[in-house]
């Protein structure tokens, strides 16, 4: 588990992401209460829990849709806490939003595009979904809904990031279109991109990951590696039990 | 009725140009901006003043039309600042508010006669079967047609028009891309406030020159967006023109003078109920 010491000692690595103490609330109370991490290149953390365990509001509160109470956040040594989410999105960090997150009035291309004008880094990036090329100048609103999570993935990879945030990826989705997705995630993290990946198929999710963190109730109730999850089945239990 | 429909068209420019903003604005800043027409009124008023303390015509004009740009460009500000993500509604709410200071300021700034508009397009262009075509006429057609194929073209075809859709689409998602959101809302407001400032600048010296009558043009306008959904650039300015026309018309006759005021209005509820027609009862609530 990462202690709040291991966490503080990652926070000079560059292109890490660390965050060190995060209280987010919303409403009437606090969502995210003292949740430390941290994600380096090249790494898949999962993230997973509950339903409103705050899972979604971490992602939102490290991309600035949300701005967190206490705590830091740092990437690449930048402390990112208080900036604006345009600013984070320029150092680095993109955020897939839940529920297919598309452009619809865009063609496939134009929402690309949004994300990079180079030709060849739209093209680098339809190497991982070459169903998408067909489909460029198609609008995004008439595609499967597969093929509209592929577009928000696409978009997101040509934006260049070097952490991404992926957020429940799988709702709406049939299980042999998720199952397509998670292994292109884990090929993209390996190009050194560290990859926050909040997940209801825990098995699956965790099947990906390097690192994973289990959330109920707002608070960290298991944080460590992945592996150690799937191999005791206790521990998973226990930590959604809190 | 031919002359008075023809006539009708200088007004049924202005209002398809303000339609043209008002659909761009609901469909890109999702806000249906009331007070569209008084900031035009007020960048004409401040061109009067100008005028009347010897600035030449030319400059007046432009220092008009540059308060205009400005004003809308406040009350962008306002609203992409402090209501980023409020509903449509909310943000409309803002622009009611800015119609009736508007209006307010011009009373006081200016009192509450009438002003004198110098006409920047005076005289007749052509006479068509007897039938004598203005200059003002023919420039805010022109300008109707021009600011609608121009917006289109802008967002189908360039990288801006495309920013811009993304962001009308979903803007916290755009803004999660890195796209300046706030800058190009402003943007919008800046560009709209400059169409109308330009359009009543024109228009003025040909209608009833007070404040509250110019401002209000934006009513036969909103009944213009509606024909177009405020989704249809080129039917908001069919609607503009059409309803321009058929207002001119009815002029011709004096018993339907008190009715000529009432098509707007007439129009708005009727595209309204014809837009709901499908829906049940709670949906259309």
């Amino acid at each position: 588990m990462n202690t709040h010491a291991d966490v503080t000692a990652g926070a000079g690595a560059s292109g890490t992401l660390v965050l060190d103490d995060l209280t987010v609330s919303r409403g009437i109370g606090p969502v995210i209460s003292h949740v430390s991490l941290a994600v380096v290149p090249g790494s898949i953390t999962a993230v997973v829990g509950p339903n409103g365990a705050g899972k979604t509001s971490l992602l939102e509160s490290i991309s600035g849709v949300i701005q967190a109470g206490s705590g830091s956040a740092v990437f690449d040594g930048v402390d990112i806490t208080k900036l604006s989410r345009r600013r984070r999105a320029k150092l680095g960090i993109v955020h897939v939003e839940q529920g297919r997150a598309i452009f619809p009035s865009l063609t496939v291309r134009e929402n690309l595009q949004l994300a990079s004008r180079d030709a060849s880094v739209v093209q680098s990036t339809l190497e991982y979904f070459p169903e998408l090329e067909k489909r460029l100048d198609s609008a995004t609103a008439l595609l499967s809904g597969g093929e509209q999570q592929m577009v928000v993935l696409a978009r997101a990879f040509a934006a260049r990031p070097k952490v991404l945030l992926i957020d429940e990826m799988s709702l709406g989705l049939a299980p042999v279109v998720f199952l397509r997705l998670l292994p292109i995630v884990q090929q993209f993290a390996a190009t050194g991109v560290g990859v926050l990946l909040v997940e209801q198929f825990a098995q699956l999710a965790l099947g990906i990951s390097t690192d994973a963190l289990v959330i109920t109730s707002g608070r960290v109730s298991y944080a460590g590696p992945a592996s150690r999850l799937l191999d005791e089945p206790d521990t998973l239990r226990k930590a959604y039990l809190g | 009725m031919l002359q008075g429909a023809l006539a009708g068209l200088a007004a049924g420019g202005v209002y398809a140009v303000i339609a043209v903003c008002l659909t761009l604005m609901a469909q890109l800043v999702k806000v249906i901006n009331f007070s569209q027409a008084a900031i035009g009124m007020f960048g004409a008023f401040i061109a009067v003043m100008f005028a009347e303390a010897d600035v030449p015509q030319g400059l007046a004009v432009f220092l008009g039309i540059l308060c205009g740009v400005v004003l809308s460009g406040l009350i962008g500000w306002i609203i992409a600042t402090w209501l980023p993500e409020a509903s449509i509604s909310a943000r409309s709410a803002v622009t009611v508010a800015s119609l009736l200071l508007l209006i307010s300021m011009s009373y006081i700034l200016f009192g509450t006669k009438p002003k004198t508009f110098r006409a920047i397009f005076p005289g007749p262009a052509f006479e068509v079967g007897g039938v004598v075509v203005s200059q003002v006429t023919v420039v805010m057609v022109a300008l109707a047609i021009v600011v609608a194929i121009a917006a289109k073209v802008v967002l189908s075809k360039t990288g801006v028009g495309t920013t811009l859709r993304a962001i009308a689409d979903r803007p916290v998602a755009a803004e999660l891309m890195g796209v300046p959101v706030k800058p190009f809302a402003i943007g919008v407001w800046l560009v709209t406030g400059l169409i109308v400032a330009v359009a009543i600048a024109i228009v003025a010296p040909t209608q009833t020159s007070d404040a509250a009558s110019l401002s209000l043009l934006v009513i036969p306008a909103s009944a213009a967006a509606l024909v177009g959904g405020f989704r249809r650039l080129d039917l908001a300015v069919i609607g503009g023109l059409g309803l321009g026309m058929l207002q001119g018309a009815t002029a011709q006759f004096p018993e339907l003078s008190l009715v000529r005021d009432w098509i707007p209005l007439v129009l708005i509820v009727v595209f309204l109920l014809w837009n709901q027609r499908k829906e049940v009862w709670d949906a259309a609530r």
